[in-house]
């Protein structure tokens, strides 16, 4: 589902891939929106769990640059062709279905949030200044990782998600206080 | 190449050989955030994860480029410097056109992706202020303005 996108899934095609009959989905969903936002709630849990283990204890810089390494690694694993999935279920799923972009929209407030809390830690450390505006940096930074996912993603290649995150984390360290 | 892809880079080509400093830059800047934030305008549908892998490749290398040119315009010392596109370091007092050009790209893409789903521009321009203040010289943060929230998307 991810490689094809959600628009040229059709419901023969998660069947084909999951081994279930017709009846078998119609019980469980009705249609293929509720399918679709199944998908976004294991999907978005999965990743909210992962970006919290991985954030939630970062207070420096430095850490977020670790994130950033690991972000980049398991992507690479797949030449970048995947993408983020809640990335690119947001690409297409949010014209047509209101439901599925608000489930979107508070997932990807949740995610941001982590990266708000770690840059709050590092300017409660006094390293970021108490002026910069934290969650303007954070959104910023999901912005550049984000956009960087579908760059790679078209690329066939991680390079550019790894430019626009150094890019990105190296703005955020150019306001801190050495 | 498709209608959006070759209709976006006849106007960018344009548009942005007229960026030569920080101010035509923000003027760039505004135009863009209002293209992509117009429902169904070629922008809002080329930076669509959509349409043919091969050709959306060939689209962003060669707005990628169009935009590492304007940055390198508006900063002329930055030209001069090899850049490899990949490597090399990141410090904040270095410009690298190209490396730049892939942020501006991604915060397009990435904010745009963010702005549709909140309904709001807000993420898109923080996104941009990421990529763009380091050549915006003194001046409010187009972060600030959150006047504008477009409906109906």
């Amino acid at each position: 589902m991810f490689v094809q996108g959600v628009g040229a899934t059709t419901l023969d095609d998660v069947l084909a891939a999951s081994g279930a009959s017709k009846s078998q989905l119609y019980q469980h969903f009705d249609g293929k929106d509720a399918l679709v936002r199944a998908v976004i709630d294991h999907v978005g849990e999965r990743i909210i769990r992962r970006e919290r283990d991985a954030l939630g204890h970062v207070s420096t810089i430095r850490g977020l640059y670790r994130w950033r390494d690991a972000t980049v690694q398991r992507n690479a694993l797949r030449d970048g062709a995947y993408g983020c999935a809640l990335g690119s279920l947001a690409s297409e799923v949010s014209d047509h279905d209101a439901a599925a972009r608000e489930a979107l929209a508070r997932l990807f407030g949740e995610w941001q949030e982590l990266l708000a809390a770690v840059l709050r830690r590092v300017q409660e450390a006094g390293t970021l200044p108490a002026d910069a505006s934290v969650d303007q940096l954070a959104t910023g930074l999901m912005g550049a990782l984000q956009g960087g996912y579908m760059l790679a993603q078209t690329a066939r290649d991680v390079t550019p998600m790894a430019t626009s995150l150094d890019m990105a984390l190296a703005y955020i360290e150019s306001r801190t206080i050495s | 190449m498709n209608t959006p892809f070759a209709g976006v880079l006849a106007t960018e080509s344009v548009c942005l050989a007229a960026v030569t400093d920080g101010a035509t830059l923000a003027e760039w800047r505004h135009r863009v955030v209002k293209e992509v934030m117009t429902p169904q305008s070629p922008y809002a549908i080329a930076l669509r994860q959509a349409g043919d892998v091969r050709d959306r490749a060939e689209f962003l290398a060669r707005w990628r480029q169009l935009i590492a040119d304007a940055i390198a315009r508006v900063v002329p010392c930055a030209a001069a410097r090899p850049s490899d596109g990949a490597t090399g370091e990141s410090g904040p007092a270095v410009v690298d056109p190209q490396r730049t050009a892939v942020l501006i790209l991604a915060a397009l893409h990435g904010g745009c992706t963010l702005s549709q789903l909140a309904q709001d521009q807000w993420p898109l321009d923080a996104a941009l202020d990421v990529a763009l203040t380091p050549f915006a010289g003194p001046g409010s943060p187009a972060g600030a303005d959150t006047s504008t929230v477009p409906s109906g998307q």
